[in-house]
């Protein structure tokens, strides 16, 4: 199980990996998304906002989300350090995201531009 | 933790109209034939509501599984859940082929259409032009909103009870014999071939994942349903009452033969209309399910890696859309060249059932495995309704597979292509494939403990 706190660190290795990335920042330029992550384990919930192409980190939830993603804390740890792809646990329903289906396609996206397959 | 709300959230209308203008098609109206031609007198309505009735059941299955795991992943997650992974890979494979076989179908009868009310224009051209616009707008990401969708399915059904009623009042439609289908054997199989009007109502599932409850997709499914039955019944009635069964049967678009002898050439334009609505929706929703399915087999490598390619500027997978694209045109132009695409219809019925039979199978599987876990819905009635689910529609598949020879040929080898493939090629291609890079994630090095030591 992994703790707040190293959700919170993969959340900003997450961001970090964005930051650095011109080309995804100019590519989600028009896709302002609130994005809530939820722990199922342990009280954990942050939000990652991206808006005009920046992607910025807050510890705890909006008060409305385009996106929720929830899964235990051992997998959204690893997911966002980029350790394992977000389709495995998709499928075999560990990890969940509610929301449209472009945008979870979109967030997959991301999350391969970043870390790569 | 705080309950947080959604955005974008759809609403019952939306869900009920999207699960039924998915399962209504051109193609439905030719399967509407073949049941109205297994049976005797006016007794087809009997056969669409039994088969109704029983889809009912596979929806209350559906409604409790999408409860208990609500996934845009579907039959993938449920069957792998409940039995294992390497079924339902291969169930969920075999499926999206037989659902490319559905748009192939649907295609044809369209060009059919399109071709009676312009003959000078080849169906060739109508197919090819149909896959290039849905292709187009699949790589555009565009999808059909959810006011439009509204707006197609309520309209579509209203209209056919419209032309059904003209119909029927035009012939002074008086029931004769309206509870003799003529044969225990012949109704089983206008049920089984009736299964295919329903085709494609629980493709509604992923949007559980766009509304606030789930319970609003199972009474979506439940509500659609039961439209859809009664507007097929009716509508069925009317054309077998209204127009020699033979020049139905003979067409591979009974619905213009129909229009034509009620209405003339306003029918004509009218059912040019209507299919246009009735295939849009249903061929987009085919191409868009198989596409985003390829995409994520790919990105799972259970298909190699170049089907997860995406699109730098609209964000769609390309790779994976092209290659629908080609399957599909192939499969149109094999039906093209072929005329045979009652089998498609004959195989999508088949296998339809079989994915039914599985959903009540599962049911009391996830409910012995799983027993303390969440699940907000619950069909009542104990194991009575999946039980009587699983076993029905596991006989309605053996019943279609005895009709067509073809069918039980074609599902068998795909099933056995597909489970050799599950068995072989995805282990292959995870291997090969599948990154094996350090982890990134730093975790806390555990204190190094002295061997047979404790502390206090």
């Amino acid at each position: 199980m992994a703790s707040h706190e190293e959700i919170t660190a993969s959340l900003l290795a997450f961001q970090e990996g964005y930051n650095k990335n011109e080309r995804l920042k100019i590519m989600n330029r028009d896709w302002d998304r609130v994005v809530l992550v939820q722990a199922s384990d342990i009280p954990s919930q942050h939000t990652l906002e991206l808006r005009n192409g920046e992607l910025s980190v807050r510890e705890g939830a909006p008060p409305r989300a385009d996106l929720t993603v929830i899964a235990d804390s051992e997998t959204l740890a690893d997911l966002f350090y980029g350790d394992i792809t977000p389709t495995e646990p998709y499928m075999n329903g560990t990890l969940k995201i509610i929301g449209s289906e472009d945008d979870i396609v979109r967030l997959d996206f991301i999350s391969l531009m970043i870390w790569g397959e | 933790m705080s309950e947080v709300g959604l955005k974008r959230v759809l609403t019952l209308r939306t869900v009920v109209a999207t699960s039924a203008g998915l399962t209504l098609a051109s193609s439905s109206f030719v399967a509407a034939v073949q049941v109205a031609g297994f049976l005797a007198g006016d007794t087809a309505w009997l056969a669409i509501l039994t088969g109704g009735l029983l889809c009912l059941g596979a929806a209350s299955c559906f409604s409790e599984l999408n409860a208990r795991l609500p996934s845009a992943a579907g039959i993938r997650l449920y069957f792998s859940r409940a039995f294992n992974d390497r079924l339902a890979l291969t169930v969920s494979l075999l499926y999206m082929a037989v659902v490319m076989g559905v748009v192939g179908a649907e295609s044809y009868v369209l060009a059919s259409v399109l071709s009676s009310a312009l003959p000078a224009v080849p169906p060739l051209v109508w197919i090819v032009t149909m896959y290039l616009v849905v292709t187009g707008m699949n790589i555009r990401g565009i999808k059909i909103a959810g006011a439009f969708q509204d707006l197609i399915t309520y309209g579509l059904m209203g209209s056919l009870l419209v032309l059904a009623f003209i119909a029927l009042g035009r012939v002074g439609f008086q029931l004769t014999a309206p509870l003799a289908p003529g044969g225990v054997l012949a109704f089983i199989n206008a049920v089984a071939v009736g299964v295919f009007l329903f085709v494609g109502f629980e493709w509604v599932t992923p949007l559980a994942e766009e509304v606030t409850q789930s319970r609003l997709v199972s009474q979506g499914m439940l509500l659609a349903v039961g439209l859809l039955s009664v507007v097929y019944a009716l509508f069925t009635v009317a054309m077998t009452a209204s127009t020699p069964r033979e020049a139905l049967v003979a067409s591979p678009a009974p619905q213009m033969v129909f229009a034509r002898t009620v209405l003339g050439p306003a029918g004509v334009f009218w059912m040019v209309v209507l299919s246009l609505a009735a295939s849009i929706t249903t061929f987009n929703a085919g191409l868009i399910s198989v596409s985003r399915f390829i995409y994520a087999s790919a990105r799972e490598y259970v298909l190699p890696p170049v089907f997860s390619r995406l699109s730098l500027r609209f964000f769609t997978p390309w790779a994976a859309i092209l290659t629908v694209f080609a399957a599909g045109v192939t499969i149109s132009l094999v039906v093209l060249a072929t005329h045979r695409y009652l089998v498609l219809v004959n195989l999508a019925a088949a296998m339809e059932s079989v994915v039914y039979a599985l959903a009540g199978l599962a049911v009391i599987r996830l409910r012995q495995k799983e027993p303390q876990a969440e699940c907000p819905y619950r069909v009542k009635g104990g194991v009575f309704v999946p039980a009587i689910t699983a076993l029905v529609f596991a006989g309605l598949a053996v019943a279609v597979m005895f009709t067509d020879f073809y069918v039980s040929l074609y599902l068998l080898a795909g099933f056995v292509i597909l489970w050799w493939y599950v068995h072989r090629v995805v282990p292959a291609l995870k291997s090969k494939y599948q990154p094996r890079r350090p982890a990134r994630r730093r975790r806390p090095v555990a204190e190094p403990a002295d061997a047979g030591c404790e502390k206090t």
